[in-house]
């Protein structure tokens, strides 16, 4: 009977623990909602407005016309879109090679990108700006993407998942007369699914989310990317409009909610391996 | 249809030798079986022939061509993996077709062979199911419809067999050996099994640590061992083995060929002992009699007479003894020191 009663209890405090976790990880996006349908005067009013009186969806609209939104949200697409292709172009044959290939050099190469992992960006952007400016690329998007190419996680990660597909099988594949690239494209990526969807979406939050570096490499509207221009709704008057800046918010996370909605289970499919038969 | 042969075949793993200076030859259109303790080269060898793992030095030939410096889908070989190797993205149909597709096989002419292979090995209802969803003997056809599609010269395969269970193991090595006998193609076939080896192949050769011991076939090896690896390789129990004097010389006879009776009789080797253990496996019955000079000799008898800690006499007649001379290789009938060795052996008999 008693231990009955712990394990109640026990479930109960689970059950706490989750909910605050659970609150303390979705209030900020219900506050930042629930903002962007205000009017001025609710978001300034104490006690906080909870809901809203009368949703204010002109918000939005204002938001967009604050700055050339569609110009910066189609340089945030741009600019993720092409450093996922890029990465994945460079990533899985690396990634092939690290994993199955044996040639000189391999452990030091490996090495170094290990390396590049943990290096900042910080650290580089002076000398890469330097770098674009002389080669007269910072009137392009190309600063923001030419850097990220190559993805010293993705190719870590992806590796790791190559060398679980048994050896035979890539065997099978030559005797069967593939190409590597035929081996890659048929074989490594349909059986990597999850590892990619990983790494797609990890790169995807971060390039999207990106504030710091396209800031430093960017000097005008024309390749600036949606996070600048959320930012800058801040600077147009002397107080913070903050459910114009909320709204625009809005608009910067539904992307990125989509795209993981859709990887979600891949997600969990390559941290847990299953075991390929 | 083609022949293998390999000339002063060498390969090392890490500056580690496992096989030096090999020369073999396996004839057109034979089965082959590659047998030996597990780490003999066996594999080692079957994947040269692939070109999946090429020799440090030395040539392969398939053919008569040396394949040295051809890719391993150019070879004209096919192989079954032990763990089958199916590609699991696949579906069936996808996985057949896969070496067809990549030799530029026309699509209708695929459809065509992908549906007669899927009929010849039974899976013409799976085509297009996952590999996941098949059973073990089901992939396993998966494996072999993969390498028969696209009709090579040479077949090989590496311990096909050892991951179905005993039952469906024993059917698979009847229609291994119907299948060699349709297509008439050269089968080489790795396995560590002495059964599968003896029932499947034509010829047997048996390695051992990266040595061929014995290139026979099935019936030779087991009549004429040409040592004594090859004689306790071969035969379940194995053949037993017991000193015979000083000098490391040993005589040898089968389990099968002993004879126990309860009173003395009069073969050439007898000894007396008594039954240890006792295995009673139907058709036949395995004893182990300890003689009273600590040996112990494993006999197959086909009647289920005696019982354990009788004192039984056991006999063999003098065609059913090999001797082996201290190098360990076979003494054959018209060497000088065979009938030595037998009167040797009569000296020491008692009982």
């Amino acid at each position: 009977m008693k231990t009955l009663e712990w394990k109640s209890i026990g479930q109960a405090l689970s059950i706490v623990l989750k909910a605050a976790v659970l609150i303390l990880f979705i209030f900020p996006f219900l506050w930042m909602i629930s903002t962007s349908l205000q009017t001025l005067r609710e978001t300034m009013a104490f006690p906080p407005t909870w809901i809203p009186a009368s949703p204010q969806w002109g918000n939005f609209v204002e938001a967009m016309n604050a700055g050339p939104f569609l110009t910066y949200f189609k340089n945030s697409v741009v600019v993720t879109g092409s450093i996922i292709i890029l990465q994945f172009l460079v990533m899985i044959p690396a990634a092939y090679a690290f994993a199955k290939y044996k040639f000189p050099g391999k452990t030091v190469l490996f090495g170094m990108i290990l390396l590049a992992f943990m290096i900042p960006g910080q650290v580089t952007f002076i000398p890469v700006y330097l770098m674009m400016a002389e080669w007269g690329l910072v009137k392009t998007l190309l600063p923001q993407i030419i850097p990220f190419v190559s993805n010293a996680f993705g190719i870590f990660l992806l590796r790791q998942y190559f060398m679980q597909i048994p050896e035979e099988i890539i065997e099978a594949a030559r005797l069967d007369n593939a190409s590597e690239f035929n081996i890659m494209r048929k074989i490594m990526i349909p059986m990597s699914g999850p590892a990619l969807a990983t790494i797609a979406l990890f790169s995807f939050v971060s390039h999207w989310n990106d504030y710091f570096w396209p800031l430093v490499m960017t000097d005008s509207a024309a390749v600036r990317p949606l996070t600048l221009g959320i930012a800058m709704l801040r600077e147009t008057e002397g107080i913070s409009n903050w459910h114009i800046i909320m709204a625009g918010n809005v608009m910067l996370v539904v992307p990125i909610l989509l795209v993981y909605l859709f990887c979600s289970k891949h997600i969990v499919k390559a941290f847990v391996y299953s075991g390929i038969k | 249809m083609a022949s293998i042969e390999f000339v002063k075949v060498s390969k090392y793993f890490d500056r580690q030798p496992v096989i030096q200076d090999l020369d073999l030859k396996i004839e057109d259109g034979t089965f082959t079986v590659l047998v030996g303790p597990s780490g003999c080269g066996k594999t080692t060898l079957l994947r040269m022939i692939a070109g999946i793992d090429p020799q440090t030095s030395g040539t392969v030939l398939i053919d008569g061509k040396d394949v040295t410096r051809i890719a391993p889908g150019k070879r004209g070989v096919a192989m079954v993996f032990q763990n089958y190797a199916i590609y699991p993205t696949m579906s069936v149909r996808e996985n057949i077709e896969f070496g067809l597709v990549n030799n530029k096989v026309p699509k209708a002419e695929r459809t065509r062979l992908v549906e007669t292979i899927g009929e010849t090995v039974g899976l013409a209802d799976y085509l297009d199911r996952k590999p996941s969803t098949l059973s073990g003997g089901q992939r396993q056809r998966v494996a072999l419809a993969r390498a028969m599609v696209k009709n090579p010269s040479v077949f090989l395969m590496d311990e096909p067999l050892s991951n179905l269970d005993a039952k469906l193991r024993v059917q698979m090595r009847i229609e291994l050996i119907e299948l060699h006998k349709k297509l008439g193609t050269t089968f080489v076939y790795v396995t560590h099994d002495q059964v599968e080896a003896m029932s499947m192949a034509d010829t047997i050769v048996l390695m051992n640590k990266g040595v061929i011991q014995q290139e026979a076939p099935p019936e030779v090896v087991y009549r004429k061992p040409s040592n004594l690896f090859a004689a306790q390789f071969i035969g379940v129990p194995p053949m037993n083995i017991a000193p015979l004097g000083e000098d490391r010389s040993t005589f040898g006879f089968r389990p099968e060929n002993a004879v126990l009776a309860a009173e003395p009789g009069s073969f050439h080797f007898s000894a007396k002992g008594e039954i240890a253990t006792r295995e009673m496996l139907g058709s036949e019955t395995i004893y182990q009699v300890k003689t009273g000079d600590g040996r112990s000799f494993m006999v197959k008898c086909p009647d289920d007479i005696f019982h354990v800690d009788q004192e039984v006499y056991l006999g063999v007649p003098a065609d059913k003894l090999f001797f082996f001379g201290a190098d360990g290789n076979r003494i054959e009938e018209r060497d000088a020191r065979y009938l030595d060795f037998l009167e040797r052996l009569r000296g020491q008999s008692h009982g």
